[in-house]
């Protein structure tokens, strides 16, 4: 049981799908928009619907509700941002980071994409009637100045945020250099509060703790009540799309363990999940033909291999490719993750989302594009090792997280045939972590979150500042790759156009597949499970208008915006 | 006198001897409290570095770089003027006193309860089997609770969910406190609600708990049935009930009571194992959750209420062989 809610938590976020990648949707930085419903609402058809309805949530938190709504409070932001506060540009991750103008109706960026301006919307009220402007926006990102801890992005320290201000309707970002990969950050990921609450009491004078029990926002829906069991939301009569939120209610029950999620998904009591549901088909989707789910691919679960010297086999690099060149990821992905989880490849790069950025040419060339262990023998013999003498590893990986333990016995299987004898060590988590940190293992098994591109995943996973010495605590890069010449490929990437940027990935990409600092096994997934028994306008493979689990902040916000209740149409 | 003042004495020491524990303790756990909130808000795609994540925990009166020893002092301070700070885990910034407030009546109704009930159960049972030694009570109801008393909570646990809470229309729940989406409050729907909630988990622990006082109980009768007054009694042709409870059973009943404060004493604790698969949402739970996601002052309040709880009890305990043993008060 608890074992299944650990394997929801690894599950990272951002990304998918095809169906949006290399389209006709803006990339993040081609600047400015115009109407927000255009780009949201189209799988209800575009039109207005009635009022009424409500959804339930069924997303296991693993505790009761603190009922704080800070939105800059990591713990509990998730049921904070996209409800009640919202962003001033909607990020699209599933559509190569497409974007929707929300509080700021247009954005320019400098020719150097140092500095940006934003055209803050008229006609939005706070949730307390009070009008909301420019100001409130330059407070919001001067707050986060004068209290570091509310800088959860680091946008003044580690994104070289030099300046905010506003005249008349536009506010002013300025920075130290060029910043387009933080545009998702400070655009998307950042709620905007309202000045007249935050500069006043409590919320002045600690606004990194303050509770914030009854939150004053922008967004669709206010708190209209909140025990520790649960949350319930009702619609904010004056928001500023107009016609929306469609919903009545929301309501969120605090969930503690999978079980009683998932048995109310299973019967329709809760019409909107998040959860890893093991046998979906049997448990879930054939109760009913109104219960569906769909996950998109979003990142890589990977085998990290210990790059440091003094990690003999995991740092020689014919070891490394033996590994790769061994691996079936597609009977991983069948066996280990029922096939939930697509195969991953080489080079790094999630498909089908990132299509534009993958170099199918070049996995193929490299013979990464299927299973070789003939080859993988060969590599293994080069480096010293046969029969008589064979490499023995050690692979870290979290107890409880059945999914990977099952990935990894069929890794595991792969590696004996090709003379390898991998042993799996299930750590608990906190175990694990310090052992990753601190490079203090010869393989690992992992996943960490994505972005709106792969430069996201990838910068974490191989830019060298963002490692450290064996024995001190890495920050991402746990495998300890330092190359620079993919450092500087990260570098051109924040002041690139477009195309330089598509090529600077598959530059990095390539650089998977030489030096395979990391070896990508299945794709991490959104665990989404959604009831179209009254509620439609659901986010779906065909509409991916954002990432659909309700644990995505600020996407959250997006599909309450456009969800609606067939019965109250009657 | 004496006496009274040096288990005082020894109750101060082993209070803060206990504290001390509970502040070095959790601070040897592998893990620390910005790893796991960093694991824990990935899930939603956030990338915050571990650094930020420090800055933020700062705020939340978090600081590991702090000389330990100060922060000891602090700590020790802080148990003791019942300022027992807010929590870096998963309630991040809620009091932790609000957390415990939440927490500690469903544990102490269920365990509480659970355990009272036990020992009710357990010594009238005894009773009445030392009673009738030899007897078909005597002959099966003892082995068989002897044996459940031997199996793990967690074993118990899951044959009761396997028996009355699979499928699709459950006789029992198996989780939480009470149904989901009740509003509580005292009307008959939410009581009931609480009580189906319960019964497993209670169930579990009568079962597991039970066994043990039958097995004290019957023995302390035995050896109670045997004196010189309980023969006196059926001379004087007593009532066969009132020899069993106000003769023989009323004594052989105080060596148990000692048992029963020092179990009480435990229940603040709940029992973590039986918490954590109903997924009640009592102390032992928070206990598990406390310790996964590395929140300090979670921790330390809950070892600081556990070891109250029992050195109270045994206090207590004490202090009443104090007033019933006059070899207690001579000796000391």
């Amino acid at each position: 049981m608890r074992a299944i809610k650990h394997v929801a938590v690894t599950v990272v976020a951002v990304c998918v799908l095809a169906a949006g990648c290399g389209g006709g949707d803006k990339p993040i930085g081609s600047a400015t928009s115009s109407n927000p419903q255009a780009s949201t609402s189209t799988s209800g058809g575009g039109g207005a619907y009635k009022k009424g309805g409500t959804v339930t949530i069924a997303n296991v938190g693993g505790q009761t509700w603190p009922c704080q709504f800070n939105p800059f409070n990591p713990a509990v932001n998730q049921v904070a941002l996209g409800f009640v506060y919202e962003p001033l540009t909607f990020v699209n991750v599933l559509k190569a980071g497409a974007t929707t103008p929300m509080l700021a109706s247009a954005f320019t960026w400098s020719p150097t994409k140092d500095s940006i301006v934003f055209t803050i919307r008229s006609g939005v009220k706070w949730s307390d009637g009070k009008p909301f402007s420019a100001d409130d926006v330059v407070y919001t990102f001067n707050l986060m100045k004068q209290q570091p801890a509310l800088d959860l992005y680091s946008l003044w320290t580690g994104a070289g945020l030099t300046s905010v201000t506003a005249a008349g309707d536009k506010v002013t970002l300025k920075f130290k250099a060029a910043a387009e990969p933080y545009f998702f950050n400070f655009a998307n990921q950042v709620g905007i509060v309202p000045k007249h609450i935050w500069s006043t009491g409590e919320a002045a004078s600690k606004p990194a703790t303050w509770a914030n029990p009854k939150p004053v926002g922008t967004g669709a829906f206010t708190v209209q009540s909140c025990t520790s069991n649960n949350i319930s939301y009702v619609a904010n009569g004056s928001y500023w799309q107009p016609g929306k939120p469609y919903l009545e209610k929301v309501q969120y029950p605090a969930y503690l363990d999978n079980n009683p999620a998932n048995l109310d998904l299973a019967s329709g009591k809760a019409q909107w999940g998040g959860q890893y549901i093991p046998n979906i088909d049997n448990f879930y989707k054939s109760k009913s033909p109104e219960n569906n789910y769909w996950f998109p691919p979003t990142a890589n679960v990977a085998i990290y291999p210990n790059l440091d010297p003094s990690h003999k086999a995991t740092s020689t690099l014919a070891v490394r490719q033996a590994i790769a060149y061994a691996l079936d990821r597609e009977q991983i992905s069948k066996i280990g993750e029922s096939g939930y989880q697509p195969a991953a490849n080489q080079t790094g790069v999630v498909t089908p989302t990132f299509d534009k950025y993958f170099d199918k040419a070049a996995l193929t060339a490299a013979g990464y594009d299927k299973p070789n262990p003939d080859k993988a023998k060969q590599l293994l013999e080069s480096a010293g090792y046969s029969s008589s003498n064979p490499l023995k590893l050690d692979i870290i990986t979290i107890t409880g997280y059945t999914d990977w333990d099952a990935s990894l016995a069929v890794v595991k299987q792969q590696l004996a045939a090709v003379g390898i004898e991998l042993s799996i060590q299930d750590l608990q988590q906190q175990s694990f972590n310090q052992k990753l940190f601190t490079g203090d293992y010869d393989l690992a098994y992992y996943s960490q979150s994505g972005g709106p591109t792969p430069y996201y995943e990838l910068r974490q996973l191989l830019y060298s500042k963002n490692s450290a010495p064996i024995g001190q605590q890495a920050s991402s890069n746990y495998v300890r790759y330092n190359n620079p010449a993919v450092d500087k490929a990260f570098d051109a990437y924040a002041s690139a156009d477009d195309a330089t940027q598509v090529k600077l990935i598959k530059e990095i990409g390539a650089a998977m597949i030489k030096d395979v600092p990391l070896i990508p096994t299945t794709e991490s997934v959104d665990w989404y499970q959604y009831n179209t028994k009254d509620i439609e306008g659901w986010p779906t493979q065909d509409n991916p208008y954002a990432q659909p689990a309700p644990y995505n902040i600020p996407d959250v916000g997006q599909v309450l915006t456009n969800l609606y209740s067939k019965s109250a149409q009657k | 006198m004496r006496f009274l003042l040096r288990r005082l004495g020894f109750f101060v020491i082993t209070l803060w001897a206990a504290m001390t524990l509970n502040f070095f303790i959790p601070r040897m756990m592998p893990g620390s409290p910005e790893e796991a909130l960093r694991q824990r808000i990935s899930k939603g795609g956030v990338v915050v570095t571990p650094e930020q994540l420090r800055t933020v925990l700062a705020e939340f009166g978090f600081d590991p770089d702090k000389n330990i020893l100060l922060q000891y002092g602090e700590y020790l301070k802080s148990m003791v003027t019942g300022h027992w700070g807010v929590s870096i885990g998963g309630s991040l910034g809620t009091p932790v006193t609000t957390l415990i407030g939440d927490a500690l009546p469903w544990t102490l109704g269920l365990v509480g309860l659970s355990t009272v009930l036990a020992f009710a159960l357990g010594t009238l049972i005894g009773t009445i089997s030392g009673w009738r030694r030899g007897g078909l009570i005597d002959g099966i109801v003892p082995p068989v609770f002897i044996v459940t008393s031997a199996l793990p909570y967690f074993l118990v646990a899951l044959v009761l969910i396997s028996l009355f809470a699979m499928g699709n229309n459950p006789v029992l729940p198996n989780d939480f406190n009470y149904q989901q989406g009740l509003t509580p409050g005292f009307n008959a729907e939410f009581i009931l609600s609480v009580i189906k909630h319960g019964i497993l988990p209670a169930g579990t622990i009568l079962i597991t708990a039970v066994g043990g006082w039958i097995l004290t109980m019957r023995n302390n009768m035995l050896t109670t049935l045997a004196e010189d007054y309980v023969r006196m009694a059926r001379a004087k042709g007593i009532p066969n009930r009132k020899i069993m409870f106000g003769y023989a059973g009323r004594n052989a009943f105080l060596p148990n009571l000692s048992g029963f404060a020092m179990s009480l004493g435990f229940v603040i604790s709940g029992t973590i194992l039986v918490e954590y698969v109903f997924n009640y949402p009592g102390l032992g739970y928070m206990f598990y959750n406390a310790t996964v996601s590395t929140d300090y002052p979670l921790l330390q309040a809950l070892f600081l209420l556990v070891t109250l709880a029992v050195l109270i009890c045994v206090l207590l305990c004490d202090f009443a062989v104090f007033l019933l043993d006059p070899r207690a008060r001579t000796k000391g």
